[in-house]
């Protein structure tokens, strides 16, 4: 049965936290941490497993009608006030709060708040009231949302969100505006909720001839005249306001995407339009490059984990490797030439070549066993081999590498042999191959296999000896 | 990590107190480093213990260069990895070499219409003029490339590679003099103290290459004028180790390199370690970054003794180039050869490479000293361009050319046929760009007919700096640095990315 508790510092300690965690809260904008005392906030992701396993456990004996041993509630609901306060001092790091971190911190309030009370209760022998239960129920439920949020606070918000079905695929070099590019847009924020299942407002956006036939208020475009159409002018509209798509709660659309619709019903919204048929000072051109980017950070989502510490293991000071974006996995690395080489710098990379999209290794004397690195790296999309002493029998190991978009192998040993590994590179924008022993016969023949390449064979020589008279030229404006 | 000072002790009384101290601060992280790995791996960061609220000090490990940066950046992809900045110091006259202005001719000598000054702030040197007599530029200009951009014939060279330039014709900026001008541009304010935009981009993004400096600056030895001082390239508040390293303009950018005579140099790694070991003593008792700093400093001097000689001899670059950067490229420390000292840097993927050519102060003898400037400097910069571009670098670095601010269409000064001065004129000047994520062939902004005010696209100096920021894949708004109670950042309170200018 529980007792008065015999040991009264107990509560004080209990009161004594829990007035702080009021005050902290209360406070909040005023404190400034000492370091130290901020420090003691990295605690927290340690400690929050101890309330979250000890309150279910007790809530739990609770609800089943027995007794809550009075030492797993006391533990339990410390624990719960030294996370909360923790928890609060981690928080002050990260300025200024997002909304989960504001939701997670209220509710972790709440938890360690409930549980002092129901001590409380329970120290006053008020075990088994209904009061109690309705505290251990609510208890149960605020610990698994505490956690949830913490868990995307953590993980990402979409961490525990179920895998989706439809993978984006990427846009091809040319994309239809249409097929392409408006339609993914309507796919990931309208389509949910206008298709013939659920077909709000009358109106279905899954293919072309629906979407231009509107809805219950008519038609949603006006071709060639974005500003009067209803589709667009929800999306403009305050994002409180009823009417705004997508509704409330649902993100909404990014300017780019809504200029893309704009753009794409200015220009008639037609379904056979290509990016290719768009003047290159048509603005919609530019916002489906860049959406074509930021496709390709998608694909990089899918490449293996890399931890900091593999990283940190093969890193050097000859050796730099980074992360394309803070929180990729995909790596940019440049060798430097260290006072004595050794081959190992560069084929150790094998643990991670399929994280390596950039890569350079210009001015390093490499050999076959560094070029088969490279060959392992089926990632690659920017090679640096320039001024390096490889031939074609060295080239050729790469053949293959097919998301390769830049190769800068100018003074090199390649020759026209190597031509045949080149015109392989199907996704190569752009070559550097000046100074190297390929004709100008091998030139031609590459650009015939990829008409679209950027071709750079350096300075003509011509200029090259134009250079010397042009000195000329200065003087006589003097 | 801290291993350090298990060996070297005091028999000092008072040191030995101080010792004890260190003990118990070495059991605090131990026991820290212990028990965190259960839970909290990278989440703890012990330097962060003693040191101020500051991610990058504490003590610098220069293997770890990606973990480095706890700062989430870059926060998006970026499009430039490197840049050369090359700043004209004085203000070259915008109206004697890119802002054509055909319609001047007929108003030569005529005073600028009060309508068009609108009470615009004049420098001391020209404010008590009785008349503001308007100077069309004596230069002859021609459309270049396909993009057709206008070039003044003192600029041959830079006329060739018009197609991979981007002119800002819109830029103005709130400084009227040198000093107050040049600190604006590079650090975002007009009073000295605030971090160059190379420390920056160091402190923000770090090293590609432990070897060299992150920031260099050159300053060439064939332009004077206005003084240039160090602290443009300064850290200001940010730790010291992102402070811009100057290279000398003479044919040692970097000083006792070699050995002395009658060393070997074969204990120099067993000293340095030493004396890390107590630099590192001291920076346990006292907690002062700049000691960290040190130990980084020495560090890199140390991996500079053969990085640098391998980057400044230029003995293996063919004559053409050379030919190509022109006949003062040969003579170390000018305009032209930091050019290709340049390229050899970034090369080397140093981030951020800043040349300084003064004399562009055109207050008299207008038409002459800006030919004089440009043929100091227009074959080194266009040559770069081609050099970088011919290496694939144009891809991922940027290239920026400019200066403080621009020049005033009225003559300062007497006016005459054949020549004129101007003042300087901060509400609009033109700069160029080119390479990463910046297009290509492009004009962007426009002045009036007296090229005086902009009336299309106006390009403040904190835009181009949010520009600069954005094209590393850092937003201007998101790095900031905590100083004297308050976050600070570039480009304050103001900027905004011009994103019309970005492929
Ligand atoms: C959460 C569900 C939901 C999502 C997601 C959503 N809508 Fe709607 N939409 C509705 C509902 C409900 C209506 C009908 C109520 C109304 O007219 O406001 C509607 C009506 C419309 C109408 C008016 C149809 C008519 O003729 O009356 C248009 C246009 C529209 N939506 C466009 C969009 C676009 C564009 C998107 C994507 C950006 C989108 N919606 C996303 C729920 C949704």
């Amino acid at each position: 049965m529980a007792q008065k508790n015999s040991t009264p510092w107990v509560d004080y300690v209990i009161f004594g936290l829990t007035v702080f965690l009021v005050f902290c809260l209360i406070f909040e904008s005023f404190i400034d941490l000492p370091s130290l005392v901020a420090w003691l906030g990295r605690w927290h992701p340690l400690i929050l497993h101890f309330p979250i396993v000890l309150l279910l456990m007790a809530a739990v004996i609770g609800l089943l009608n027995q007794i809550v041993p009075k030492l797993l509630l006391t533990i339990a609901t410390l624990s719960a006030l030294v996370t909360a306060i923790t928890g609060f001092f981690l928080g002050t790091e990260s300025v200024p709060k997002g909304d989960l971190i504001f939701w997670h911190q209220w509710m972790g309030a709440g938890v360690a708040f409930l549980a002092v009370v129901w001590y409380w209760l329970s120290t006053n022998h008020l075990q088994q009231t209904y009061l109690v239960k309705g505290i251990q129920v609510v208890l149960i439920l605020l610990v698994g949302l505490t956690g949830h949020y913490g868990g995307m606070i953590t993980h990402g918000e979409d961490f525990l969100a179920l895998p989706r079905s439809k993978k984006l695929e990427k846009i091809p070099e040319d994309p239809l505006i249409y097929e392409h590019i408006v339609y993914r847009v309507l796919d990931n924020n309208c389509i949910g909720c206008h298709n013939p299942n659920k077909k709000k407002g009358e109106l279905l956006m899954t293919n072309i001839n629906e979407l231009l036939q509107g809805g219950e208020s008519g038609p949603a475009l006006v071709l060639g005249d974005p500003g009067n159409s209803e589709l667009i002018r929800r999306l403009h509209l305050p994002m409180e306001d009823e009417e705004h798509m997508p509704p409330d709660g649902k993100k909404p659309l990014t300017e780019d995407e809504i200029q893309i619709l704009e753009r794409w019903i200015a220009l008639g919204a037609s379904d056979t339009l290509k990016l290719s048929h768009l003047d290159n000072s048509e603005p919609l051109a530019g916002m489906v490059k860049k959406m074509m980017d930021s496709g390709t950070e998608n694909s990089w989502a899918k490449l293996p984990k890399v931890a900091d510490s593999t990283l940190q293991n093969l890193a050097s000071d000859y050796v730099t490797i980074k992360r394309i974006a803070s929180n990729s996995q995909a790596l940019s690395i440049s060798v430097f030439l260290p006072p004595e080489y050794d081959p190992k710098n560069i084929t150790d990379l094998k643990r991670i070549a399929n994280n390596i999209v950039e890569l350079d290794l210009s001015g390093i004397p490499l050999g076959e066993k560094e070029m088969e690195l490279v060959a392992l790296c089926k990632n690659l999309e920017w090679l640096e081999v320039d001024r390096t002493p490889i031939t074609d029998m060295e080239f050729a190991k790469i053949i293959g590498l097919e998301n390769l978009r830049v190769l800068k192998a100018y003074e090199t040993g390649i020759s026209d042999e190597s031509v045949a590994v080149l015109k392989d590179f199907k996704g190569l924008k752009s070559l550097y191959v000046w100074e190297t022993q390929i004709s100008d016969q091998g030139l031609s023949e590459l650009r015939e296999a990829l008409p679209s390449l950027h071709l750079d064979y350096g300075i003509d020589p011509e200029l090259k000896t134009e250079f010397i008279e042009k000195d000329t030229i200065v003087d006589s404006i003097q | 990590m801290c291993d350090h000072h298990d060996k070297l002790r005091s028999n000092n009384r008072d040191l030995q107190s101080i010792e004890k101290q260190w003990d118990r601060r070495e059991f605090f992280k131990k026991t820290s480093l212990g028990i965190g790995a259960m839970a909290l791996g990278s989440l703890l960061q012990s330097e962060k213990l003693w040191s101020a609220v500051n991610p990058v000090a504490g003590p610098i490990d220069s293997l770890n260069s990606f973990a480095k940066n706890k700062l989430g950046l870059p926060h998006h992809l970026p499009k430039a990895k490197r840049i050369v900045y090359l700043f004209q110091s004085g203000g070259p006259s915008q109206l004697d070499l890119f802002d054509y202005k055909p319609k001047l001719k007929d108003m030569f000598g005529q005073d600028l219409p009060d309508s068009i000054r609108a009470g615009q702030r004049l420098t001391g040197m020209s404010a008590d003029q009785t008349a503001f007599p308007i100077a069309a530029s004596t230069l002859n200009f021609k459309q270049y490339g396909e993009s057709r951009a206008w070039v003044s014939d003192a600029m041959p060279y830079l006329s060739e590679v018009v197609d991979d330039l981007c002119f800002i014709k819109g830029m103005h900026t709130d400084a009227i003099n040198h000093d107050p001008a040049i600190t604006f541009f590079q650090t975002g304010s007009q009073q000295p103290g605030r971090p160059s935009i190379g420390s920056w981009i160091s402190y923000g993004l770090g090293s590609d290459n432990d070897n060299l400096p992150t920031f260099i600056s050159l300053v060439s030895k064939n332009g004077s004028g206005q003084p240039l001082y160090s602290r443009l390239w300064g850290n200001g508040f940010l730790p010291t180790e992102h402070q811009g390293v100057q290279f000398r303009s003479g044919k040692d950018p970097v000083l006792y390199l070699g050995d002395p005579e009658n060393y070997d140099g074969n204990d120099r790694r067993q000293m340095l370690d030493y004396l890390k070991k107590l630099n590192g003593m001291a920076y346990d008792a006292f907690g002062d970054p700049e000691i960290n700093a040190r130990i980084a400093q020495y560090e890199m001097a140390y991996r500079m003794q053969t990085s640098v000689p391998e980057v400044t001899d230029t003995s293996d670059e063919p004559d053409y180039i050379f030919d190509m950067y022109g006949p003062d490229s040969r003579n170390p420390g000018t305009y032209a050869a930091n050019c290709l000292m340049a390229r050899k840097l970034l090369e080397k993927d140093v981030k951020f490479v800043q040349l300084y050519h003064q004399g562009w102060d055109q207050h008299g003898n207008c038409p002459g000293g800006v030919k004089y400037q440009s043929k100091n400097t227009d074959q080194g910069t266009a040559a770069l361009i081609k050099d970088l571009k011919q290496r694939g670098m144009l891809e991922d670095t940027l290239v920026v050319w400019g200066g403080e601010f621009g020049r005033t269409v009225y003559s300062q000064g007497q006016l005459t046929e054949t020549n004129y001065g101007r003042d300087h004129h901060p509400k609009a000047f033109t700069m160029f760009m080119a390479g990463a994520g910046v297009k290509p062939g492009f004009t962007y902004g426009e002045t009036d007919d007296f090229g005086y005010n902009i009336i299309k696209d106006p390009v403040h100096t904190h835009d181009f700096q949010a520009t600069l920021l954005h094209l590393f894949g850092i937003d201007h708004e998101r790095l900031t640095f905590k100083h004297q109670g308050r976050r600070y950042r570039l480009t304050d309170v103001h900027g905004d990315v011009v994103k019309d200018i970005l492929v």
